[in-house]
């Protein structure tokens, strides 16, 4: 029904939405705010900021690479 | 092709303008490299986080259109039935 789709589109906006301010706040904002203002509190400290995205990068391609794998070998079984 | 490389010439400006506000505030001998590391992998999340918003935007606003549904559910019934008295085997699916 439209109400699920509506649901899921709200959810999927937000999270991307949410992500997004964050990661910009964390990345462009953050260098040029004095160490000792409160907000550093509520961000994981910079060097976090890289290491994040690539270590969930870097799961996603071997995800992905592990699906493709067993679609190739289950397809080549059913073949032989 | 005129179009992309305006769009990338703008961005590759505010990102000089940021760098050089960054070395404005922050005197880095050799962070260069970690400022352009940054500032790439910044560009792949804003990417993918967009790719994200437009499938939920496009989910928010998708159309069901349930009149066509059903008319479509008639016409189902019908082939089936046009072709079950040709002898073709329609078995429920």
């Amino acid at each position: 029904m439209e109400l699920a789709d509506l649901a899921v589109g709200l959810l999927l906006s937000s999270i991307s939405l949410s992500i997004f301010t964050y990661y910009t706040f964390w990345v462009i904002i953050l260098p040029f705010v004095d160490s000792d203002h409160f907000i550093h509190k509520y961000f994981l400290p910079q060097d976090y900021a890289i290491l994040v995205p690539v270590f969930a990068g870097v799961t996603l391609l071997s995800l992905l690479s592990v699906f493709i794998g067993m679609v190739m070998l289950k397809s080549k079984k059913k073949k032989a | 092709m005129k179009h992309i490389v305006k769009i990338l010439s703008m961005v590759l400006a505010v990102f000089a303008f940021w760098i050089g506000l960054l070395q404005a505030a922050i005197i880095p001998p050799s962070y260069t490299w970690l400022v352009i590391s940054t500032l790439l992998i910044y560009t792949v999340v804003s990417l993918g986080c967009y790719g994200l918003l437009m499938v939920g935007i496009g989910l928010m606003q998708f159309p069901t259109c349930p009149q066509e549904a059903f008319l479509l559910q008639q016409d189902i019934v019908e082939a089936k039935d046009f072709f079950k008295h040709k002898g073709v085997d329609v078995g429920s699916d």
